[in-house]
């Protein structure tokens, strides 16, 4: 993944991960939020989304819940990740307004 | 009733891939693997679809953890190999792997190179690599190991002056060619979108 940490510019695949994962969610759930909160606009393959959650948590922005008592690996979103995730907000508001000015918002 | 066939694909990834497929719409879906066996269960017509997947250059544990995070996805998940290999106490070097994966013996990940996943055919998505960037990694897998040989059999060639190494070193070259193709038509289209 070709997330920019410095100038904060994270991919929608990114992103949505984690949003999704402000509440503790396991690998299914994640693909059913995203399909569900873009109406099926992004769909994520459970082979890139595999691959996003293990990048995800060597860059610390995510973590596996430590009580794997059930079948399933749920994960939930770090402080670290939040920050990420707030300063994403901030950025993308930037764009809104600026291609709103532009392009006229409707 | 249950059928079997035998057929050994080898490298060829995506005839395999059809071939499962091709065997769904007949109405068979897939109940167990060998090393040439394919075991089959009646269901409905074009009820599942399949996907070949090559992990050969994962490490034991993540090949594993891949395995179960398809399974829990919902996907029946098999094993299968990738070259027809029958000794036992096997151990092999793949170079090309990733850390902890550059060892492969029987216990582990040789003979386990490739994943066929079945789902349900209204599942969604439909496919299982859905960005340009992450499609690039795994075209990147898959071109290394043909990297590797072709690399082993030029050097054998130069050295010995043999047509033989120089004749498997052209062979090779076609598979590193196609994957890079890919490679780089994913790297290309990553710079201006992210999806498929």
């Amino acid at each position: 993944m070709r997330d920019n940490t410095k100038g904060g510019a994270l991919t929608e695949v990114t992103f949505y991960i984690l949003l999704s994962l402000y509440t503790p969610k396991h690998g299914y759930a994640i693909m059913q939020f995203i399909g569900e909160k873009t109406g099926g606009r992004l769909s994520l393959g459970a082979g890139t989304l595999y691959g996003a959650l293990n990048s995800l948590q060597e860059k610390g922005w995510i973590a596996p819940c430590g009580d794997s008592r059930g079948r399933k690996k749920e994960y939930f979103i770090t402080l670290q990740g939040k920050e990420t995730a707030e300063k994403e907000l901030v950025r993308l508001n930037e764009l809104v307004s600026v291609a709103g000015g532009i392009i006229g918002s409707q | 009733m249950s059928k079997r066939c035998y057929r050994y694909f080898g490298g060829l990834l995506t005839a395999q891939e059809n071939w499962l497929n091709k065997m769904s719409k007949k109405g068979y879906r897939l109940v167990r693997t060998g090393k040439v066996l394919y075991e089959f269960e009646d269901c409905k017509p074009d009820q599942v679809r399949y996907y070949v997947e090559f992990i050969g250059h994962k490490s034991v544990e993540h090949a594993k953890e891949y395995y179960s995070f398809l399974e829990e996805i919902g996907y029946q998940v098999f094993y299968k190999n990738y070259n027809l290999n029958y000794s036992a106490g096997k151990v092999r070097w793949r170079p090309w792997a990733e850390k902890g994966g550059r060892i492969a013996t029987n216990a582990g990940t040789f003979n386990r190179e490739l994943l066929i996943v079945e789902m349900e055919n209204d599942a969604k998505p439909i496919e299982l690599h859905t960005s340009y960037e992450d499609k690039e990694k795994y075209y990147s897998n898959l071109r290394n190991p043909w990297l590797f040989m072709l690399l082993m059999f030029a050097v054998s060639a130069m050295i010995t002056r043999s047509v033989l190494f120089g004749a498997a070193a052209l062979t090779v070259l076609f598979p590193v060619i196609l994957y890079q193709t890919q490679v780089m038509k994913m790297r290309c289209e990553a710079k201006i979108k992210e999806r498929c």
